[in-house]
């Protein structure tokens, strides 16, 4: 009976300084940890109000070299328009507004040289060391190419630093799309391919990665509304042709494999015809 | 006598092998792959016939287009159910609990074959259904996808979001066959040929699957706008341990179908068991049908 009542009293104690100690420590710890949580508040209230800062130095050098070019390097804006708005009638791509990283690999592959014939490309960089496969010996894996005949050689001059001025000034751009009209019907067959695709034959729906608006997201998914679409079918055209390889997953050279050429004109007109304002980066 | 017993065991195992070899595995290099070659023509077998892909136009029922949704008040429950369909964040948001829409597994509108279409499940219903051990009906089953794949709280049976969907899913059916099994049902029917291993299924996901759903699992959201660009496979915004693709099976069966998009059927059977163990492994909600223990400890998910 003494052994229990004593044990339980000593417990008490026990516990009384447990709690004590506790005590002291939150309130040791309740003071800073008040003061950081203010300060990451007052961080984060700052980043959400301002957008990560476009590199300035970057965006004017682009900018002196896209209008006026540097020697044999023609400016930009005589083909491209004086804001990076794009040439309808020619084809000619908008570059404003588009992403920087986007811009910046497209320059890049343009500027890769082709490989030698007999070359079998591998457009997915895999690792086999898990799953043996059999290949060629000519067999390499594709750094992404893209050929043009104006815009390769044009490219092939540019250095890495003028490549990324570029990119900056060109994603910096605000761009607000003028909705080219066409046929209804040539409309609702577009749109039915861009929002649903050919279930029937595998082919995905080409708002699954353009984004819904046709917008284009990240680098890796270009936008397609605001695109001239004469520029649209040639780049289809040119997958489907084998002088461009330069997606992500080779997931474009797959859906280009399936589109007959009404489809790539129907979807063309559709994105040409879609409303679009972008804000620049 | 022993020899004779022996012989008959060895005949015996090679039938066996006979039979597990007579469905052909689709396994085919990437840079290579010509779906129409691939096409195993001799199966006859109900299993077989879903390996075909999903490439051939014949194969398949083909359902009608949106534009022939007819101008009525029926033509008008379906043209909910398919907004509820393609962007369930917005037009049944307060039953679901992630960020995912019913278009992120059942693709293109729930029209692609082997990706669950709606046409192919809607005419099957009731159905005896082993994770309830009991007959289901449609709505019922699609309760089921609120509480599990989306994470939610199930909309009462007469609800409209029940009632729109299933509109959806019956006028998508038209014309297709009661009651029975069409090719392109549910997902891919998978072989496996050894024991799947996540070691492999990482570098996998990290090549062919990270660049959309990101390194974390997580997906991608948009910049300017609300909601996912691409669904977050694990995770608080991706389905619970309830939901039949966070199973390493249906995962699978779904991703070699289906998966990178596009591109279906390009990954070997193996592969998609090894990218699925992978995220098997990962953390993501708890299966709700054991909240009575979980809910001590987690906080409640579900329904906004």
């Amino acid at each position: 009976m003494f052994c229990v009542s004593y044990s339980s009293i000593v417990e008490v104690k026990n516990m009384k300084i447990k709690v004590a100690k506790i005590k002291k420590w939150i309130l040791s710890l309740q003071r800073p940890s008040w003061l950081l949580l203010g300060v990451t508040m007052v961080a984060l209230a700052g980043c959400g109000d301002k957008q990560p800062k476009p590199d300035k130095a970057a965006v004017a050098a682009g900018q002196v070299l896209a209008e006026k070019g540097r020697g044999a390097i023609p400016g930009c804006v005589a083909c491209h328009g004086a804001h990076g708005e794009g040439l309808d009638a020619a084809g000619y791509p908008r570059l404003a507004g588009l992403n920087a990283g986007y811009i910046e690999k497209q320059l890049q592959d343009l500027a890769r040289e082709q490989p030698a014939t007999g070359v079998v490309i591998e457009q997915v960089a895999k690792d086999y060391s898990k799953t043996p496969r059999v290949y060629s010996d000519l067999t390499v894996f594709s750094p992404g190419l893209r050929h043009d005949n104006i815009m390769s050689p044009i490219a092939k001059q540019l250095s890495a630093k003028d490549i990324h001025n570029l990119a900056a000034y060109f994603a910096s751009l605000p761009y607000t799309a003028k909705p080219v009209a066409a046929d209804f019907q040539v409309l609702e067959r577009g749109q039915d391919l861009a929002l649903r695709g050919k279930a029937e034959y595998g082919l995905p729906a080409c708002v699954s990665c353009h984004a819904p608006d046709g917008e284009g997201f990240g680098s890796d998914f270009p936008p397609l509304a605001g695109q001239p679409a004469a520029y649209i079918v040639s780049q289809i055209n040119k997958w489907q042709q084998g002088q461009r390889d330069n997606d992500n997953l080779g997931l474009m050279r797959a859906v280009a494999d399936q589109l007959t050429d009404a489809d790539k004109l129907n979807v063309a007109a559709y994105y040409a015809n879609r409303s679009l304002t972008v804000k620049g980066q | 006598m022993k020899t004779f017993f022996v012989l008959c065991m060895l005949g015996l195992s090679n039938l066996a092998l006979a039979v597990d070899t007579a469905l052909p595995q689709t396994e085919v290099r990437v840079d290579n792959y010509d779906a129409r070659v691939s096409i195993p023509t001799e199966l006859k077998r109900e299993k077989a016939i879903r390996q075909i892909p999903a490439i051939s136009p014949g194969e398949y029922f083909v359902p009608p287009e949106v534009g022939d949704i007819p101008t009525s008040k029926y033509g008008e429950m379906v043209k909910l159910g398919r907004n509820i369909f393609v962007d369930t964040q917005h037009y049944a948001k307060r039953y679901v609990g992630n960020g995912l829409n019913c278009s992120n597994c059942h693709l293109q509108e729930g029209r692609k074959a082997y990706a669950g279409p709606l046409w192919a499940a809607y005419p099957m219903y009731p159905e005896f259904r082993n994770k309830t051990r009991d007959v289901v009906t449609f709505e019922e089953r699609v309760q089921d996808c609120f509480r599990f794949s989306m994470n939610g709280i199930a909309p009462t049976l007469d609800s409209p979001e029940i009632k729109a969907i299933t509109s959806y899913a019956h006028w998508l059916s038209t014309g297709a066959p009661f009651n029975k099994e069409l090719p392109g049902r549910g997902f891919a029917r998978l072989g496996k040929p050894r024991d799947p291993t996540p070691i492999n299924g990482e570098k996998l996901y990290k090549e062919s699957c990270a660049s959309c759903h990101g390194k974390e699992g997580k997906g991608q959201k948009f910049t300017h706008r609300d909601g996912y660009m691409f669904p977050p496979l694990w995770g608080k915004d991706s389905f619970n341990r309830g939901a039949g693709m966070s199973t390493v099976k249906g995962c699978a069966q779904f991703t070699k179908a289906n998966m990178p998009l596009g591109k279906g059927w390009t990954l070997t059977d193996m592969e998609a068991w090894d990218i699925c163990t992978y995220i098997w492994l990962q953390d993501r909600p708890w299966d709700p049908r054991f909240g009575w223990f979980m809910n001590i400890f987690a906080a409640p998910t579900g329904g906004n």
